[in-house]
């Protein structure tokens, strides 16, 4: 474990360099992951498994209406009509003709984080399987990491939450990693915990990690498999083909694709955060 | 909560002196007990061989959040369940979970479960509660129960048959597909047959929830994530306020409640008009219904306009085969079956389900005619006992049914129930019921698309309630007491189910036991049922017309989480935002955005909302997901005793049906005729999002169907 200064200076580093050089990284494994909102049907499953995968809080209504909820993962549902067909003569204004636009969000682990240097203490950084951690116990609660968040998916423990777990709710808590206590900040962390547990199931049986040994609680129990994980620094694994295929380079806050239809695409890659999160573009007939 | 750590305990926690706790008062040193052999080093936890500390242990078993049915495995870590997932072994979910299923750990792990039994207002011994029940049950007894099945189904029907005064069974589920499968069993002669959505290139639904809460809603979005890859399959929907399945719809279309059949009968009309597809096939009386089933008359009686009659019809008729579907009234179900059947759908996306073996281990399907049924006979004074689990019917039951008044008229009710609720409050024994994950069970899936799969159950820990008792065992007790034949002989549940699996499978060897509840499911011998022409279909349209001034159309709705109100008492589900309209942790009414303009209603406004069977009170919620002529409240919240996280949150919307009934099936209709009227209060609905719209950020990106049937070859195709 570095120095605490020597983690701050680091994160600089690797921050200036992933904004100079795009897709800069010195990573073991990049994991990242695929959502096609064209699968997605918006049904919340994925979030109540990373309540119960991830001991997350339960605020009750007014804490929630304060914004202080604690879903690392997030259903957002827009109720925009997609100009589809500007000549389409049967589109009535008065019905929501098309259904809703739902958006799973969670922390999209940006090769360049904005996140990152802006922590005082170095509590927020990057792990060599390139995702960004949250070091709970080094988080001194500035919450300037979750101010300078475009997607807004920190999430910071305003409360001591015990009082989510009467007894004997505690005893369902994942014993694979820590309850957040009040005053730190706390964010998706692509179950980093089934990672390591992956990984130790692999050395234990001594064979390399191979691709879909590690799913994360939300694409393990998605009906409709829209959510796809994996390791992107692996050519042959699931999601490297899937960016492949839809031509979307990392590095980069403009994607420069021989077919600019295709279906995949970052959010928000204007800021140059260079997200590992991509989206495939939902679908309507005319 | 700071303990004082001693050396002893410190030396304890380092895994010295683990068997020592038993030497309690035993003050002398540990490395004296231990040179002396009084003790042994070894972990604190002394667990089981087979388990290593900090190993997750997974174990087959079965959810039991809705009547679906699906498999799972549950993690289980020193002795505790952590986490469900779906089981990737069985053909109904195929490791697929839906938030229910996710949060049976929660019904579980619940802080107000009822750990024991009681008699009124005291706390009794389960020998005494046994004795109170067995001297007072005489006469006609009952069950109301759930949808059911398994060898649960079966002991319930042997402790009803071994009685001498007979007992009745009523299987009770507010959110069910009577009407469909009564339009299946007239039509086709299968009132369960299997849908095939990952085949269908266009899938039409009336109403029928299929990704929210339809008969097996895991399998049908497993299916659905086929149906979109390609060639992408086009999903229509058409009903009066917006559900799950509407949500995901390429084309959803608003008709006015209850005039989905007459929708059906009109996209019929333009296909035999429009495209010439005969209803010669049809069994009589859906020939003439659908001919004088004008686009006029259509237009009239659901507000749904010729053109879009057109699109659908071109919809069905460039991507087949198709799927039609529908649900809430029969006539809606019986018209999207003559949809299929002038569609060639029959055979095709429709196919014969399977007949298990042994029959009586059958799903016993729940409705909400049977609870029709059982206040009738509670009020005639037919039912002198009743057993309910599984049920709440004081929640459920539709407001014009008067429920209340008929469990009165009951001389002796005893609840079998995890949970107090509205229904234990008017018991007067009460059973502590153990949770799913600590029982025993077989469940045969809503769905057969297992093909004579059964789902086992078995208990993934110890019981957290000692004195809590599974319902097979509570079943197997109140048999035997009563006498049946060849139950003599077994101690437990799972002695009887151990001997009854084993006969299933022809062999009772303990590694084909170990092989069952490994797979978590075993493959019962089936028969293949055969579609039968039917001859006659009697398709009756309600005269839908406007409602008249100040009046709206109230629709209950269903939706995946709460469900029927079972689930409120799950934090994770109710602060799991409402698909829809993103509300947490309390009720609201969606309504049209014109007609609150013409009632002067705004955005979190309260109203109230009065039918002949009562009123309730909650806020609007403004959205164009809903049809202008209706107002829909999603019903589950409004409880009045039901544990610390539901109780007296939101308003419960089926106590304000009138209690009119389907007139084929007997189920009550969802729709009642209310008034709405201001409170002037206002509050801000407290939910994930305030915003709806994007304004042009790229986060959910929406493209044409052709210009991604440019570019198919690039699907996701994820495992």
């Amino acid at each position: 474990m570095p120095s605490l200064l020597g983690n701050i200076f680091k994160g600089w580093t690797d921050y200036s360099k992933g904004v100079e050089e795009g897709g800069h990284h010195e990573y073991e494994h990049m994991y990242a992951m695929v959502i096609d909102l064209d699968l997605c049907t918006g049904c919340n499953a994925c979030s109540t498994a990373c309540y119960a995968e991830n001991n997350l809080a339960v605020v009750g209504e007014d804490k929630f209406g304060a914004r202080q909820a604690m879903h690392w993962m997030r259903i957002e549902r827009y109720f925009d009509e997609p100009d589809l067909d500007k000549t389409e003569a049967t589109t009535d204004a008065d019905t929501q003709s098309r259904g809703a636009s739902f958006l799973p969000m969670m922390c999209q682990h940006c090769n360049a984080a904005p996140c990152e240097p802006v922590c005082p203490v170095g509590a927020t950084y990057h792990t060599v399987d390139g995702l960004n951690a949250q070091v709970y116990n080094r988080c001194i609660g500035s919450r300037y990491c979750a101010n300078n968040c475009p997607f807004r998916v920190r999430y910071f423990n305003f409360y001591d939450n015990a009082e989510s777990w009467p007894a004997p709710m505690d005893q369902q808590l994942n014993p694979d990693l820590s309850v957040r206590s009040k005053g730190v900040m706390e964010k998706c962390s692509m179950c980093l915990q089934r990672t390591r547990a992956a990984r130790d199931t692999a050395k234990r049986e001594g064979r390399e990690l191979k691709d879909g040994d590690i799913q994360t609680a939300c694409q393990q129990t998605c009906p409709t498999s829209a959510i796809l994980f994996g390791d992107l620094l692996d050519e042959d694994s699931a999601i490297s083909k899937v960016w492949k295929n839809h031509q979307v380079k990392l590095g980069t806050y403009k994607q420069d694709k021989e077919n600019p239809e295709l279906r995949g695409y970052r959010i928000f890659e204007e800021l140059n955060v260079d997200t590992k999160v991509l989206y495939l573009e939902r679908v309507r007939e005319v | 909560m700071p303990t004082k750590i001693d050396r002893r305990s410190f030396l304890k926690v380092l895994g010295l002196g683990g068997a020592g706790a038993a030497l309690a008062g035993c003050d002398r040193p540990s490395y004296a007990t231990l040179e002396e052999g009084e003790e042994q080093v070894f972990s604190y936890l002394a667990p089981e061989e087979y388990v290593v500390p900090g190993i997750g242990v997974w174990y087959a078993s079965t959810c039991l959040q809705c009547p679906a049915g699906c498999g799972v495995h549950g993690r289980v870590r020193e002795g505790r369940a952590l986490k469900l997932e779906g089981n990737p072994d069985t053909a109904l979910n195929k490791g697929k979970l839906c938030q229910m299923g996710q949060a049976a750990l929660q019904t579980h792990y619940n802080p107000d479960r009822i750990t024991k039994p009681r008699i009124g207002d005291q706390e009794v011994t389960w020998p005494e509660a046994l004795a109170h029940i067995q001297s007072k049950s005489g006469g006609a007894t009952a069950w109301l129960t759930g949808a059911i099945s398994g060898h649960q189904a079966v002991l319930l029907d042997t402790h009803l048959h071994a009685r001498d005064g007979g007992g009745k069974h009523y299987a009770v589920e507010t959110v069910n597909a009577q009407a469909w499968q009564a339009a299946c069993a007239d039509t086709i002669g299968d009132a369960r047959p299997e849908l095939h959505i990952d085949k269908a290139n266009s899938v039409l639904s009336f109403g029928a929830d299929f990704l929210g809460t339809w008969i097996s809603p895991v399998k049908f979005m497993a299916d659905y994530g086929a149906f979109r890859s390609a060639p992408r399959g086009v999903l229509t929907v058409i009903e009066p306020a917006m559900t799950l399945s509407g949500a995901n719809a390429d084309h959803w279309v608003a008709a006015r409640p209850g005039s989905e059949a007459a929708v059906a009968l009109g996209v019929a009309y333009t296909l035999a008009s429009e495209y010439g597809v005969s209803t010669s096939a049809l069994p009589s009386g859906a020939a003439d219904a659908i001919a004088n089933m004008t686009p006029d008359r259509v237009m009239e009686l659901s507000g749904v306009e010729a053109q879009t009659l057109s699109k659908i019809a071109a919809t069905l008729m460039s991507n087949s085969p198709s799927l039609v579907i529908g649900d809430g009234r029969y006539e809606t179900a019986a018209a999207a079956m003559a949809l299929n059947m002038m569609l060639g759908n029959i055979g095709a996306t429709i196919t014969p389900g399977v007949d298990l073996v042994p029959a009586d281990l059958a799903m016993r399907n729940g409705s909400t005619k049977a609870l029709a049924d059982f206040a009738a006979d509670a009020l005639a004074g037919r039912i002198d006992s009743v057993f309910i689990t599984g049920a709440n019917p004081a929640f459920t039951a539709s407001g014009g049914l008067k429920i209340k008044d008929a469990l009165a008229n009951i001389p002796l009710k005893i609840g079998v129930s995890m949970f107090e609720d509205e229904t234990t409050q008017l018991c007067d024994v009460v059973l502590p019921l153990a949770s799913p994950l600590e029982d025993w069970g077989t469940h045969v899936p809503s769905s057969g698309a297992g093909r004579g799969e059964i789902h086992v159950q078995q208990p993934l820990m110890e019981k957290l309630h000692p004195e809590t008792l599974g319902l097979g065992d509570i079943l197997l007790g109140l048999a035997q007491d009563a006498g049946a034949d060849g139950l003599a002989d077994f101690e437990d549940y799972y002695g009887y189910l151990r001997t009854a699996v084993s006969a299933l499978i022809g062999t009772d060897q303990e590694t084909a036991w170990q092989a069952v509840l490994q797979a978590g499911k075993v493959q019962a011998p089936s028969g293949e049922r055969a579609f039968t022409a039917n001859g006659a279909l009697n398709i009756q349209i309600a005269d839908t017309q406007a409602p008249s001034a100040g009046q709206l159309t109230l629709i209950t709705t269903a939706r995946q989480g709460l469900y029927d109100g079972r689930h409120a008492n799950l934090p994770w589900l109710q602060e799991a935002p409402d698909q829809i309209s993103k509300a947490v942790w309390d009720s609201w009414a969606e309504i049209h955005p014109k007609t609150a303009a013409g009632l002067g209603l705004k955005d979190g406004d309260y109203i109230t909302i009065t039918s002949s069977a009562g009123a309730i009170t909650t806020r609007v919620f403004l959205y164009k997901g809903v049809h202008p002529d209706a107002i829909a409240v999603p019903m589950g919240r409004g409880h009045t005793h039901y544990g610390r996280y539901a109780t007296g949150i939101g308003v419960n919307p089926l106590s304000v049906l009138d209690g009119t009934q389907d007139v084929r099936t007997g189920e009550f209709l969802a729709t009642a005729s209310v008034r709405v009227q201001a409170t002037g209060d206002n509050r801000h609905l407290v939910r994930l999002m305030d915003v709806d719209q994007q304004y042009g950020r790229k986060l959910a990106v929406t493209i044409s169907a052709d210009q991604h049937r440019r570019n198919q070859t690039n699907n996701q195709g994820s495992a």
